[in-house]
């Protein structure tokens, strides 16, 4: 047990090994531990000790009350929430949202970090804090702001495409466009959160080698391509992994306030949806199921993207 | 299976209190909680409520009320989680869609079993007998209507004569309301009706009165059968259809049709009659905000629904029960009726105090779009809560079909609803 | 090693100074555009809050007749600075223990192998998926056992560690170039003294943005403050912005009024951090 760091690139020093005494030996086995400890005490207590009494209500009909028994329901639970109608439509929505954010919260902002980073300080500086503001307005207000702003009838931009000549836009009540406007609503609040992660993982890039390469005489697009991409690829596949399985959760507010999942089940996915079956009264069943559900689909997700990330992420070791 | 353990949760909360009597009077210094929904916003509801728990607290020196600030969609999670979490819980402010739930599961006490018939008999004196219904399941009070209104059609004035419609007689049946509607749909741009009747917040209790008034109803009369696929809701939908198929009426969130009503951009707005002083404000110097009753199906007879809260009494403890009982009469009470419509405005439960001077007799001179809610009162057919502890995916399942089958591409309204109402069936107590 | 290389002002290219030029120009214009898109609404929002209350529904870009009308009436409403004040203890607690453990594990994920290392950190990403509404009530039960409902502790206690801060700072810690580390050791440092004083300081610019955010995460929390409220005075700012909701009318002019005043404290806050964002930038990577 030496401490290589968790990547595989070859160490240049070899160090040579000490012999340990036990105790020594021992401590440094555990110290991995000892530094993870708080964090790991943490998740067990508040989270997935609560995970696993779910995972055993989710096969039961009860109320949490002391005095009321338990009933063993079998699979009953599961087999009600996967009977409703809305549950593939949710799953479908869920995948076009995902699509639609990917590009607003990762692509986007990997834009602006990229293009602000050769700004003059004061202009960088500037566009950053602009780009920052959507994430400390709190998303129920920034929920109702938009509703305002695209209000078919008195809402400025649709009376901008009126000016045009243009028909009002249903932006929130046509059910071919309401899942887009609360993706982009979503996408808008995160762009300022991508951007600062990515322009500190930018900035934490070593300037020695672009300015090796830029005396080589590599082009700006080339050191992004060569240099800035590849480095900032695992910062980048956090941002994805993030994406894809909180994305469900940060629409959450925006669908709460502004459709309600609606029309006609346009825009609920599938973590609007079992939080409307499963949460909205504690019949502890539905709830367990729920989350056992989401928390094994959205596991094999993550699974596939971890092996993806082994895949392609590169570190300046 | 299922029904025997309700029975048995019921039995457990019955044997818990029916032997007990409680005290004639608060004699020793006690505080009791209030979870109250009216406190979780800012504005006339959290004042009105903080002064008659002041007024109560000046009469009843004995007696501390602490008032526990809780979203009405938050009440029934709050209570099971305080409950398990062994925190007091006294007088609660139930919205009536959770009423059973709280009888069935939540130790709601049935004030039959630990007031005097007498003593009973003498408070419900002079409250309008619908009203009382409200809060009764299986014959027993556990709920005593509190906060409560009823669906009323709102209208914009300037718009009826906009469009040469007559502000005078506003629609009375949904056939006049269809006519009305394409007269607005062909000459203006503003949106003929808004509804309260979908989405998640209303749940079903608006659709309630709806297939009510033509002769309908969701659920059968002991609560065991959903029955919102009868013909008489299968007709009741057909015509919402009809009105959406027109373009009369559109598919939009709460929030939205408030405002668009607010706004001055919605002809009529069918919505609970709680909604009342939020559109007076947007309506001042604006548009002449008035209000009818709920329309009828041809000749039969309306039949709205209520939305609002009951009170239910939780505390175990006798003379814990004791203060809240005196908390709920005040707040029942004349006095308390005239703060809460007054100030608030829902209804008052005792219809005498409109007339009477000394309380809402001069208030009542000045805001007249009461009056069409207090006439509906003697028709109302009272909120029928949905069993079980799947009450609120019942309704959920439930309204996602009816909206289905009015907004939706398929014109077979009977399929949709049969489908669900199969559905639904299975997950009834 | 180069040092200050940013500071050699913008990149030249030399093989097409023209094109680079036009590069700019069109970044310029997305970049004016992308932050109109994001301050407009901010600005409708603070418009919007100086409007008296039956123009709240007006399409002017200006306020007629601005009165801080709603803001008086948001702070009489509700205990606005006893809440404000709770927030921020709340969420400056919460930053800095987060921070702390996940430099912790960060630095026990990036700098050793160890049995179980992929498993735990796997548990960790996967805490996300857990939703809140199902933990929320063992959390409470747990938190009623301990004494601590209606205080500010509880509000703190499960956000001891955060599987993002952990992530993003092993990831960080990872890129650390390895020399720089290895040289420290030579010299003799032990691992906590090259975590604080080689690391720590070094990723000055990555902690300063993961605190902005951790912040602003625990500054707009609402469901699990809301169950543990039994007064508006031990209680958070997002349950006093919600006082002004209700599904019987919405009061817009004091709730604008009111997120005003919520979002301005965090827009401070990240001025001054993003101060440390610049700087680490400024100083571009490492000595």
């Amino acid at each position: 047990m030496t401490d290589l760091s968790a990547d595989t690139a070859p160490r240049r020093s070899a160090r040579t090994p000490r012999p340990l005494a036990p105790a020594k030996r021992f401590l440094r086995i555990l110290r991995p531990y000892l530094y993870l400890a708080p964090a790991i005490a943490c998740f067990v207590v508040w989270i997935y000790e609560p995970l696993a009494q779910a995972f055993v209500l989710s096969f039961q009909q009860w109320n949490l009350l002391p005095t009321s028994p338990k009933t063993w329901v079998g699979l009953d639970n599961y087999r009600n929430i996967f009977d409703l109608p809305k549950f593939w439509q949710a799953l479908g929505n869920t995948w076009y949202y995902l699509m639609g954010l990917l590009p607003l919260a990762v692509g986007l902002p990997l834009v602006i970090a990229l293009f602000t980073q050769d700004l003059p300080a004061r202009s960088r500086n500037l566009y950053r804090a602009l780009i920052f503001v959507p994430m400390i307005v709190p998303p129920v207000v920034a929920a109702a702001v938009w509703r305002w702003l695209l209000d078919p009838n008195h809402g400025i931009l649709n009376l901008g495409l009126q000016g045009l000549g243009i028909e009002p836009v249903e932006f929130l009540s046509d059910p071919s466009i309401a899942l887009w406007t609360i993706t982009f609503i979503t996408g808008w609040k995160l762009v300022g959160f991508a951007t600062l992660i990515l322009a500190a993982a930018n900035a934490a890039i070593d300037e020695s080698l672009i300015e090796a390469a830029r005396l080589d005489g590599a082009t700006k697009w080339e050191i992004i391509r060569d240099i800035r991409l590849p480095l900032l690829s695992p910062t980048l596949m956090l941002l994805v992994l993030m994406v894809v399985l909180l994305g469900a959760q940060w629409s959450f507010s925006y669908i709460h306030v502004l459709t309600e999942g609606g029309p006609l089940g346009s825009t609920t996915n599938i973590y609007y949806l079992l939080w409307q079956f499963g949460f909205g009264s504690l019949s502890v069943g539905w709830s367990s199921a729920s989350a056992v559900i989401l928390f094994v689909g959205f596991g094999l997700l993550a699974a596939a993207l971890f092996a993806l990330k082994a895949k392609v992420t590169f570190y300046d070791d | 299976m299922k029904t025997s353990l309700i029975a048995l949760a019921f039995a457990t909360s019955a044997t818990m209190t029916s032997a007990q009597t409680i005290p004639e009077s608060v004699t020793e210094p006690v505080t009791i909680t209030f979870y109250n929904y009216n406190l979780a916003s800012a504005g006339n509801g959290a004042d009105a409520t903080n002064k008659m728990i002041a007024e109560f607290e000046a009469a009843n020196p004995n007696v501390t009320v602490k008032g526990v600030p809780v979203p009405p969609q938050d009440i029934a999670t709050r209570l099971q989680a305080d409950l398990v979490a062994g925190q007091p819980i006294d007088l609660v402010q139930m919205p009536f869609a959770a009423l059973g739930f709280a009888a069935e599961n939540l130790g709601a006490v049935a004030l039959e079993d630990i007031v005097s018939e007498a003593e009973l008999a003498g408070h419900f004196e002079g409250m309008v007998p619908n009203g009382l219904e409200l809060g009764k399941l299986d014959g027993k009070t556990y709920g005593l209507a509190y906060t409560f209104s009823t669906p009323v059609l709102f209208y914009n004035a300037d718009i009826f004569r906009e469009v040469g419609l007559d502000p005078e007689n506003p629609p009375a049946t949904w056939e006049a309301l269809k006519a009305a509607g394409d007269q607005i749909k062909a000459t203006t741009d503003y949106l003929p009706l808004a509804t309260g009747i979908y989405g998640p917040t209303a749940l079903d209790w608006l659709m309630q009165g709806v297939i009510a008034s033509n002769g309908g109803a969701v659920i059968n009369a002991d609560r065991t059968k959903m029955t919102f696929a009868e013909p008489e809701a299968i007709e009741a939908v057909e015509m919402l259809r009809s009105l959406a198929q027109a373009g009369i009426t559109r598919n939009l969130g709460i929030t939205a049709q408030m405002e668009g009503m607010a706004a001055g951009n919605t002809a009529m707005y069918l919505q609970t009659s709680a909604i009342q002083g939020y559109l007076v404000k947007g309506a001042e110097d604006n548009f002449e905000l008035r209000a009818a009753a709920m329309p009828a199906f041809g000749d039969k007879p309306v039949k709205p629904s209520n939305s609002g809260s009951a009170l239910s009494l939780h505390s175990t403890d006798p003379a814990k029960q004791r203060a809240a009982w005196e908390l709920m009469k005040f707040l029942t009470s004349k006095r308390g009726y005239t703060i809460i419509t007054s100030e608030i405005g829902y209804l008052p439960l005792r219809p005498e105090i409109v007339e009477d001077p000394e309380y809402l007799g001069e208030w009542v001179k000045d805001h007249p779009l009461l009056q069409p809610n207090l006439a509906q009162l003697k028709n109302l057919a009272p909120y029928v809560p949905l069993p079980g502890p799947n009450y609120l995916q019942i309704g959920i399942s439930m309204m996602d079909a009816m909206e289905m089958a009015t907004f939706g591409e398929d014109d077979d309204v009977k399929a949709t609803l049969t489908e669900a109402q199969e559905r639904t069936q299975r997950l009834m107590p | 090693m180069m040092t200050d290389a940013a500071k050699l002002s913008p990149m030249r290219t030399r093989r097409a100074p023209a094109l680079a030029s036009w590069d700019t120009a069109v970044g310029h214009a997305l970049m004016i555009f992308v932050s109109l898109l994001c301050v407009f609404p901010i600005y409708w929002m603070i418009v919007t809050s100086l409007r008296p209350s039956n123009a709240i529904f007006s399409t002017n870009l200006w306020p007629d007749a601005a009165s801080l009308d709603n803001y008086a009436y948001a702070l009489q409403a509700v205990p606005m600075t006893r809440m404000l004040t709770n927030t921020f203890l709340v969420s400056l607690a919460v930053t800095l223990v987060q921070l702390l453990t996940g430099i912790l594990a960060g630095y026990a994920f990036a700098r050793w192998r160890f049995r179980g290392s992929a498993i735990l950190f796997g548990a960790i990403a996967l805490t996300w998926l857990v939703p809140l509404q199902v933990v929320m009530i063992p959390n409470y039960l747990l938190v009623a056992r301990l004494g601590m409902i209606d205080t500010l502790g509880a509000l703190i206690l499960p956000h001891i560690a955060s599987a993002f801060a952990i992530m993003l700072l092993a990831q960080s810690m990872r890129s650390f170039p390895t020399e720089v580390v290895e040289a420290a050791r030579m010299d003799g440092a032990t691992h906590w003294e090259i975590l604080w004083q080689v690391i720590v300081p070094n990723l000055r610019g990555t902690i300063a943005s993961l605190a902005i955010l951790i912040f602003i995460t625990t500054w707009n929390e609402y469901f699990w403050p809301l169950l543990l409220t039994r007064s508006t005075e031990n209680s958070v700012v997002q349950i006093g912005l919600q006082m002004f909701i209700s599904s019987e009318g919405t009061q817009w002019g004091p709730l604008m009024a009111a997120s005003t005043m919520a979002s301005l404290p965090i827009l401070l806050i990240y001025l001054l951090l993003q101060r440390q964002v610049i700087a680490s930038f400024m100083k571009s990577g490492l000595r």
